[in-house]
């Protein structure tokens, strides 16, 4: 078949508008922005010549503050590959800052700020305990970034420790705990903002994806600690330490577990694992608020805790847990909340 | 004839709908924006000393970093556009980011009860300080491109002055000085809003302005020796040369008269980039000239005019004649020193005899 010039001349406009249409396309459909490993990862260089980078395996561990979150990195501490720490303060409060950040049209685009938030974030998380294979933050709200952290930090999991909400309320009410949003006078507004909270972080945490972020049970940690920690440690990618079953011997110790002064639940876990706190809430539940309780905490139920029964049955504890808390009360340590 | 039209119109329908599939599903990376380089500090250090490291180069204390700052309104972003003019120099846009993270680490150093707590975190001053380190040179360094003296212009960032000076021991400051009233005028008559200030009120502002640069001078006079230059908005206007003369000496580096120019270089690679968003871009197209001195004369209410030294003492402290409207900025009152200062309220006071 001869071409002939007005075929080719059709041919050559057809490419040259399929070509506009496609640039035209890459402005109108929405774009991927490019990952922050398409750069080099960060670096930091944190003291005597220990250097971290943004891409160091890490655990991120949290939840509702009294959900267990201190217990919880408290063991990990006495496992010799881990290292979290006390509480930060600060890594929460950037990331409020960034967020803040995000919606205003700032100076600097998106990819030079979560660069400077790592820097930062990798400065505190290592800066402000020793070094170890695996480096571990523990700030309870945390895990309401869990989708920005695991952008940042690639190698990143997470830890969600979930609790009864009755329980957790009834522990910053009557420890007097303030956390920022929660009216200590009401149950009702603690509670639901505790389902609200929850609800936010399961929705990060599964954001990210099953193999990157496990939700804990505070009960059944505490219930039976061998089992849940196989399973902890199985997800971190950690080998299986004895230690980590008696956290309270490697308190202040080098490579152990180090504990602030000023933190609500040191006290707490100064002892061995124990049930002590999992029904303590009970009878303490104003009756108006019992009435209401599954409209009110809407994520008591949906986490499998009964809204109705005071207390739902939490299961059966390891012979081990039953021994310590037997242990602790002969000695007759002093009533704790 | 029908046929083969009809055919080559499916053909492209098809051809169409499968490239918008494609895109859709597989999704495009977004064209990066202009001045979203990466450039690491090493980089930038390769690229100014020619050598190729075998180690990489990690970022620290010792970057010799330029600050420029001082209360909005005083030609501040005239002062960073003829550095960025500066062959060796960049400074960039306002990041915004800076004030207000140096802002959260004071506010944390404020409470004692605070400090406490985040020492038993280990959350110590030097690690807060690495950690602020850290943040500000991925900033500074990430917001444009390489240069061998990077530079930061945001004008309350030198309300940190002196911890600045602290965490970055080799820095250099810049504050620019502006008389009070024209400073006060620009941000009531262009409203440029910033938070605290009650643009209704030149009392409020030009109190408030008075407070905040004091805050800042004595901050500069505090810093290391030769580690903080101020520079007047009107001197560096009315003599440019002879300003930019003797603050690129201050900051140790050679003359270039491109910084004279800096209207030339404007969006163009290794000179002067503007944002679209800040309030001074409109004005700092311009090659830099006098128009904005005295504007501000006549907009002053008379109250105000009035007690003009008991509502901003900063004026005469530095200078500026609070009663002349203007005052004469050709043969400036120099600023008065500290020592200098308290002798002369001294004296004021009458002594029984």
């Amino acid at each position: 078949m001869r071409v002939s010039a007005r075929r080719v001349l059709t041919g050559l406009l057809i490419l040259a508008g399929l070509f506009t249409l496609t640039q035209f396309l890459r402005f109108c459909l929405p774009c991927r922005q490019p990952s922050q490993g398409a750069g080099e990862p960060v670096t930091v260089l944190v003291r005597d010549g220990w250097t971290v980078s943004s891409d160091v395996p890490m655990v991120f561990v949290g939840g509702v503050p009294r959900s267990g979150t201190t217990l919880m990195r408290a063991m990990l501490d006495a496992h010799p590959a881990v290292r979290c720490g006390e509480e930060t303060r600060v890594v929460p409060r950037i990331l409020g800052l960034k967020l803040g950040w995000a919606a205003e049209k700032e100076g600097v685009s998106t990819m030079v700020l979560d660069r400077a938030v790592t820097a930062f974030l990798l400065q505190i998380i290592a800066g402000h305990g020793e070094p170890a294979p695996l480096l571990c933050n523990k700030d309870p709200f945390t895990l309401k970034s869990a989708k920005y952290l695991a952008h940042l930090f690639p190698n990143s999991k997470f830890l969600l420790m979930l609790r009864d909400g009755r329980a957790a309320v009834y522990s910053m009410i009557s420890r007097r705990v303030t956390i920022g949003g929660f009216d200590l006078s009401s149950y009702r507004d603690c509670l639901a903002k505790w389902s609200r909270a929850t609800q936010a972080m399961l929705t990060q945490c599964t954001q990210v994806g099953s193999k990157r972020c496990l939700a804990v049970r505070y009960e059944r940690l505490v219930l039976h600690p061998r089992s849940t920690l196989q399973t902890v440690l199985k997800f971190l990618g950690l080998p299986w330490h004895e230690g980590v079953l008696h956290h309270e011997e490697a308190i202040g110790k080098p490579g152990g577990v180090s504990l602030s002064k000023t933190e609500r639940s040191t006290d707490q876990v100064m002892r061995p694992v124990n049930l002590d706190a999992l029904t303590r809430w009970v009878g303490h539940m104003p009756p108006d608020v019992m009435a209401d309780m599954d409209a009110i905490a809407p994520m008591l139920q949906r986490l499998g805790y009964d809204p109705r029964a005071n207390p739902p049955n939490y299961g059966q504890p390891d012979p081990q847990v039953l021994n310590n808390t037997q242990r602790m009360s002969m000695k007759g340590s002093q009533t704790e909340r | 004839m029908r046929g083969q039209k009809v055919s080559i119109l499916l053909g492209c329908a098809l051809l169409c709908s499968a490239s918008l599939l494609y895109l859709g599903l597989s999704g495009i990376d977004c064209p990066p924006p202009d001045h979203a380089h990466r450039h690491t500090w090493a980089d930038a250090h390769l690229s100014s000393t020619n050598q190729s490291q075998a180690s990489p180069i990690y970022y620290g204390e010792d970057t010799p970093l330029i600050f420029i700052g001082g209360f909005p309104r005083s030609g501040t972003t005239l002062m960073r556009a003829m550095l960025d003019a500066h062959n060796a120099v960049r400074c960039g846009e306002e990041t915004r980011v800076i004030p207000r993270l140096l802002a959260m680490r004071a506010s944390w150093s404020r409470s004692a009860r605070e400090r406490v707590r985040l020492d038993e975190a280990g959350v110590t001053d030097q690690v807060l300080d690495s950690a602020v380190r850290a943040f500000l040179l991925e900033v500074i360094i990430g917001h444009g491109e390489p240069a061998a003296r990077l530079c930061n212009k945001d004008p309350f960032a030198l309300k940190s002055l002196s911890y600045l000076a602290r965490i970055f021991p080799q820095a250099k400051f810049v504050l620019m000085l502006r008389d009070g009233r024209a400073t006060v005028h620009s941000m009531i008559s262009r409203k440029v809003t910033i938070s605290g200030f009650d643009l209704t009120s030149y009392r409020d502002c030009l109190t408030k302005w008075s407070r905040a640069v004091e805050g800042m001078y004595s901050q500069c006079q505090g810093a290391p020796e030769g580690s903080c230059l101020p520079v007047r908005y009107e001197q560096l206007v009315l003599h440019p040369e002879e300003e930019m003369r003797k603050l690129l000496s201050f900051l140790g580096l050679p003359w270039d008269p491109a910084v004279l120019h800096h209207e030339d270089l404007i969006g163009k690679a290794g000179g002067v980039s503007l944002s679209k968003v800040e309030r001074s871009t409109d004005q700092v197209v311009n090659p830099v000239n006098t128009d904005a001195l005295s504007k501000w004369v006549g907009h002053i209410p008379s109250d105000v005019l009035h007690e003009m030294d008991d509502i901003a003492p900063m004026l005469a402290r530095l200078g500026y004649d609070p009663l002349a409207n203007p005052p004469d900025y050709a043969w400036p009152d120099p600023i008065i020193p500290p020592n200098n200062y308290t002798l002369l309220q001294r004296t004021e006071t009458p002594h029984p005899s």
